[in-house]
C-alpha cells in the first residue's frame, strides 16, 4: 500500500514539472506565431504597430511569466486556452481530433497486439528454427519500415491501383460519413500501423518467451509430460510482464496519434493537430495537446505499476517486505 | 511463414473492400450544356478547353483555412483564392491581370488621378437575402482601418475619404495618385456586409456566422480539417457558378492529394505539379494538367549587411558564377522561366524592359582576384584572412529549392566560394532572415533561398518595398539593402502618378538592383496544375497566378 501511495506521490510530481515543460518547450522553437495570427499569411504587410496590436491581442506581448500564470489558471479552471491559428477553444480542437485518433490507433494497437503476441508465441514455441527465424527477419524488417513510405505505397496499391479503397480522409468528402465509410477509410491508415508496429511486439514477445521457455519450471513441466499448449500458456503468463509494459508505453500514442500516418492519409486526428499546431507556433494547442499526452502516459505508467503485482507474484512479494 | 498473417490481413481487408465497393468521389455529371469560359492561358497545348459545368467538384487543398472569412483565412493562396469564391471586390482581375468590372459596373479617374467615382450594380444580394448597396462600400473602407487585417489595411493607407453618393455610386478620394489603385485595393479587398459586420467588434473572433458575401458561391460547412463545402449561388448577379458545389477536401500531404486525383476521388489538386511528375500526368488518359507562368520568385538572398557581403563586388561575382538556366533545366525540367537580375517577372504587369543574367563563371574569378581573395589550399577563397564560406538556410520542406541550394553550391565551388546548404523548419528559416516579420529586427544569416508570393509582382509598392532602407516603405527589405540611390529611385517611383510616368523610374530602379545585386534572382517556376477533364474542364488560368478561382468557376 505504501509503495502503491509513493507511486502516486512520484506521479504528482512528475505531472507538475510536465505542465511546465509543456510550456517552456514549444516557446522554445524559433519562429513566433505571428504568421498564424495575421493571417492571409502576410504578416510581412503589417506595421510594427499593428503587429504589436496583434500580439497584444492574444497576450502573447506579455512577460513569460504571467503568460506561464494564466496557463495554470486556466487549467485549474479547465480552460486550455484558445488556438492561436483560428481562434477555437483548444478543447474543442482536441475534441474533434481526440475520437478519430483513439479510433484509429485504438483499432491498429489492439490489433498490434493481439496479431503480435499470437505470432509470437506461435513461431517461438513452434519448435522449427525456420519458422522462427523467418519470423524474426520478417519482424525487424516490418519494425524498419518507415510508415510513411509504407503507407504511401499502400495508397498506391490499394487506392489507385485497385481502387479498393480510398486514398484519403476520415470519410467521403461529398455523401460520405456512414459507419461502413468510416471502416472503409481507416482500413490503409489502420493497416499501416499494424504491419510497420507489429515487429516491435513479435520481438518482445519472442525474446521475452525464449528467456522463460530455457527457464527450469518450464523444463520440470515439459518433464511431467504437460502438453504443449499448457506449456505455452505457461510460458507466456511468465513472459507477460514485458509485454504488459511495452502495450501500457504505447497507450501514449493512442492519444498522440500517429503524426506520420495521420498526416499521410490526411487523416483528422490529435497527431496531425499536433503537426500543423507546432508549424504554427500555436501555442495553446501544443500545450493542450502535450498536456492530453502528458496525462495519459503519466496515467498508464502509474498503472502499469500498480498492475505489475497482479500479473507477476514476485513482484508482489518484493513490494511488500 | 510471415507471408501468412500479412496473407490474412490482404484477404480480410479485401472482403471488407467487397463489401464497401469502391467510390469515386467527384460526382461530376458532365451536365454539358454550359456556357464555355475563356480558355486562353497563353499555352496552348496545356489549355483546357472549357465546355462542361460540374456537379459536385472536389479540390484538394493543404490545410484548414479555418471560417474562411475575410478577417480568418489562413494562407494567400489557396485561401485568398478560395475566400473569393465566396465573396465579391468591387473590381476583379481578368486572365491577364487587368482589372474589370465586378460589384462596380464602371468607374471613373478624375485627371489628378486623385478621386474615384465608381458606380455600383443594383442588383446584387447578399447570401442572406438583404440587398448590397454604397453603404457597404463605405463602411468596408472604414472597417478595414479601424480593424486591422494585414491585406486590406496596407491597401487604404492612401484613401482620404469614401463617400455614398448614392445607393449604387461611391466616391473615392486619395491623399495621392497611385497607379496600382484598382488592382489593390479594389480589385483585392472583398466588400464586407455592413449589417454583418457592424456587430463584429473583434473580427479576429468572427467565424463562420460572418461569412456571409456576394460571390458565387455559399459557404455551406465546414468540417475542421476535413473539408468544406461551397454551393452555388443561384441569385449570382455577375454571372453563373460553374459547379453545383465546390468542395474542398484537406490533404496535407501533396503526394496523398495526387494520388487521390488519379484514384478520381477529387477532381483537381491546388498545390503545382513537381516537374517530374508532369510527363506522368501527361500520359495519364484521366488527368489532363494546365499550365502557364508563374509569378512567384525564386531568388537568393545574400545579406548586404554583414562582411563580406556588404561589398557589392563580390555579390556580384556570386551571381555571375550561378548559372540559373542549369538550375531551370536540371531542376524545373525547363518549366520555368529565366530571371529579370532587376527581379520583377519578364512578363508582370509592371515590368519595363527586363534585364538578362549574365553566367560568367571567368569573370566572377577575375573579380574574386581583383578584390584580393586568393584560393587558400583547399582550394576556398579567403578574403581578409576569413575564408570565403557561408552557409546557406533553405526550407526543408521544400525538395525543389534544397536541389537549387546544392546546384548553387556546386557552381560557387567552382570559383572558390564553399556553401554549406542548411536545410530548415520554415518557420526557423524566416525567424533568422526576417525576425517577426519587422526588417528593422535586423537579420541572422549570410545567405537564405527565399522567394516572394504571385502579388509581389503586381504592384509597384511591394517592388520598392524589397530594396528601400527606410523599414516603413522597405517592409521586404530582408536583405538589409542601405543605398540612398536606390531609395531615391523607390520615391521617385512610388510618387508616380500615373503608369506612364512611372515606367523610368521602374527600369532605372531594376538595373540598380541588377547592379548590386542584394539577392540573385534565379528563376521563376511555371504553374502547373493537375484536374480530371471528366468531371470539369473549365480552368482557365490567370497569368502568374494559376487556375483557382472565380475566374475558373464562374461562366459569364
Amino acid at each position: 500500500m505504501r509503495t502503491a501511495l509513493r507511486r502516486v506521490g512520484v506521479t504528482l510530481v512528475v505531472l507538475v514539472v510536465a505542465v511546465g515543460l509543456n510550456f517552456v518547450i514549444p516557446r522554445l522553437m524559433p519562429g513566433s506565431p505571428l504568421r498564424a495570427i495575421a493571417r492571409g499569411g502576410d504578416a510581412g504587410q503589417l506595421t510594427r504597430a499593428q503587429r504589436a496590436a496583434l500580439l497584444e491581442r492574444y497576450g502573447l506581448d506579455d512577460s513569460l511569466w504571467s503568460q506561464f500564470r494564466g496557463y495554470v489558471g486556466g487549467l485549474f479552471r479547465g480552460d486550455l486556452g484558445t488556438s492561436l491559428g483560428d481562434g477555437r477553444p483548444v478543447t474543442e480542437h482536441i475534441a474533434d481530433a481526440v475520437g478519430w485518433t483513439l479510433l484509429l490507433v485504438g483499432t491498429s494497437l489492439v490489433l498490434t497486439t493481439v496479431l503480435g503476441v499470437a505470432l509470437g508465441t506461435w513461431l517461438t514455441t513452434s519448435r522449427r528454427r525456420g519458422a522462427d527465424r523467418a519470423g524474426l527477419v520478417t519482424s525487424i524488417a516490418l519494425d524498419a519500415m518507415p510508415p510513411f513510405w509504407f503507407g504511401m505505397l499502400l495508397i498506391l496499391a490499394f487506392g489507385v491501383g485497385l481502387g479498393w479503397f480510398p486514398t484519403f480522409g476520415a470519410t467521403t468528402i461529398v455523401g460520405g460519413g456512414g459507419p461502413l465509410d468510416v471502416l472503409h477509410h481507416m482500413t490503409l491508415p489502420v493497416a499501416t500501423l499494424v504491419i510497420t508496429g507489429l515487429g516491435q511486439t513479435y520481438l518482445v514477445t519472442r525474446s521475452s518467451l525464449l528467456g522463460v521457455m530455457g527457464s527450469t519450471h518450464l523444463a520440470h513441466s515439459r518433464v511431467r509430460g504437460l502438453p504443449e499448449r499448457r506449456l505455452r500458456s505457461h510460458a507466456l503468463r511468465a513472459a507477460a510482464l514485458p509485454i504488459h509494459t511495452l502495450v501500457l508505453l504505447e497507450v501514449g500514442w493512442l492519444v498522440s496519434g500517429s503524426v506520420v500516418v495521420e498526416t499521410v492519409f490526411a487523416y483528422p486526428g490529435l497527431g496531425r493537430t499536433v503537426f500543423e499546431a507546432v508549424q504554427a507556433r500555436d501555442y495553446p494547442l501544443l500545450q493542450g495537446a502535450f498536456l492530453l499526452l502528458t496525462l495519459t502516459v503519466i496515467v498508464a505508467n502509474l498503472v502499469a505499476d500498480l498492475t505489475y503485482p497482479l500479473i507477476d507474484p514476485r513482484v508482489r512479494a518484493n513490494s511488500n517486505p | 511463414m510471415r507471408s501468412r498473417p500479412l496473407l490474412a490481413f490482404v484477404l480480410a481487408v479485401g472482403l471488407l473492400a467487397g463489401s464497401c465497393g469502391s467510390d469515386g468521389a467527384d460526382g461530376a455529371d458532365g451536365a454539358g450544356d454550359s456556357d464555355p469560359v475563356s480558355g486562353d492561358t497563353g499555352q496552348e497545348d496545356t489549355t483546357a478547353t472549357a465546355d462542361a459545368v460540374a456537379g459536385d467538384l472536389v479540390i484538394a487543398i493543404g490545410g484548414d483555412e479555418t471560417s474562411l472569412n475575410p478577417y480568418t483565412y489562413v494562407t494567400g493562396y489557396p485561401g485568398y483564392n478560395l475566400l473569393m469564391l465566396v465573396h465579391d471586390s468591387l473590381l476583379v482581375l481578368d486572365d491577364g491581370n487587368v482589372p474589370q468590372p465586378a460589384l462596380a459596373q464602371s468607374y471613373e479617374v478624375s485627371a489628378d488621378g486623385l478621386v474615384y467615382t465608381m458606380q455600383l450594380r443594383d442588383d446584387v444580394t447578399w447570401h442572406d437575402g438583404e440587398s448590397f448597396d454604397a453603404d457597404d462600400v463605405v463602411f468596408t473602407f472604414e472597417y478595414v482601418v479601424d480593424h486591422t487585417h494585414p491585406r486590406w489595411t496596407p491597401g487604404v493607407a492612401a484613401v482620404s475619404t469614401v463617400e455614398a453618393t448614392s445607393p449604387t455610386e461611391v466616391v473615392i478620394t486619395l491623399t495621392e495618385a497611385s497607379p496600382d489603385f484598382p488592382v489593390r485595393p479594389l480589385a483585392d479587398m472583398p466588400i464586407l456586409a455592413e449589417h454583418v459586420w457592424s456587430a463584429v467588434a473583434d473580427p479576429q473572433a468572427s467565424g463562420e456566422a460572418e461569412n456571409i458575401g456576394t460571390g458565387p458561391y455559399v459557404f455551406a460547412d465546414h468540417s475542421p480539417d476535413q473539408s468544406y463545402r461551397l454551393e452555388a449561388n443561384p441569385e449570382y448577379a455577375l454571372g453563373s457558378p460553374a459547379a453545383g458545389s465546390v468542395n474542398l477536401a484537406i490533404i496535407p500531404e501533396p503526394a496523398t492529394a495526387f494520388a487521390a486525383l488519379r484514384a478520381g476521388e477529387v477532381d483537381m489538386v491546388s498545390s503545382i505539379v513537381e516537374p517530374q511528375l508532369v510527363s506522368e500526368f501527361e500520359a495519364d488518359s484521366g488527368i489532363d494538367v494546365i499550365s502557364g507562368p508563374g509569378f512567384g520568385s525564386t531568388m537568393l538572398n545574400v545579406n548586404a549587411g554583414r562582411a563580406p557581403l556588404d561589398r557589392p563586388e563580390l555579390r556580384s561575382a556570386i551571381a555571375d558564377a550561378i548559372d540559373p538556366q542549369a538550375l531551370i533545366d536540371i531542376v524545373l525540367l525547363g518549366t520555368g522561366t529565366a530571371p529579370n537580375p532587376g527581379f520583377l517577372h519578364p512578363d508582370g504587369p509592371i515590368t519595363v524592359d527586363p534585364l538578362t543574367h549574365t553566367f560568367d563563371p571567368a569573370a566572377a574569378a577575375t573579380a574574386l582576384d581583383e578584390l584580393g581573395a586568393v584560393p587558400g589550399d583547399d582550394g576556398v577563397r579567403v578574403l581578409d584572412g576569413e575564408p570565403l564560406a557561408f552557409e546557406l538556410l533553405v526550407y526543408a520542406d521544400n525538395p525543389t529549392r534544397i536541389r537549387t541550394a546544392e546546384l548553387i553550391a556546386e557552381q560557387l565551388a567552382e570559383v572558390g566560394i564553399a556553401i554549406t546548404v542548411a536545410p530548415l523548419d520554415a518557420e526557423t528559416v524566416d525567424e533568422q532572415v526576417w525576425p517577426g516579420f519587422d526588417v528593422s529586427n535586423g537579420r541572422d544569416y549570410e545567405l537564405s533561398m527565399w522567394g516572394w508570393s504571385a502579388p509581389v509582382q503586381l504592384d509597384a509598392g511591394r517592388f520598392g518595398a524589397l530594396v528601400h532602407s527606410d523599414p516603413s516603405i522597405g517592409g521586404f527589405n530582408v536583405v538589409g539593402l542601405e543605398d540612398p540611390d536606390t531609395d531615391a529611385l523607390v520615391d521617385e517611383m512610388n510618387a508616380a502618378a500615373d503608369a506612364g510616368s512611372r515606367s523610368g523610374p521602374i527600369a532605372a530602379l531594376q538595373e540598380r538592383i541588377a547592379e548590386l545585386r542584394p539577392f540573385v534572382m534565379l528563376y521563376y517556376a511555371d504553374g502547373v496544375y493537375a484536374f480530371r477533364p471528366e468531371a470539369y474542364d473549365g480552368w482557365v488560368y490567370q497569368a502568374g497566378q494559376g487556375p483557382l478561382g472565380k475566374i475558373s468557376l464562374v461562366d459569364g
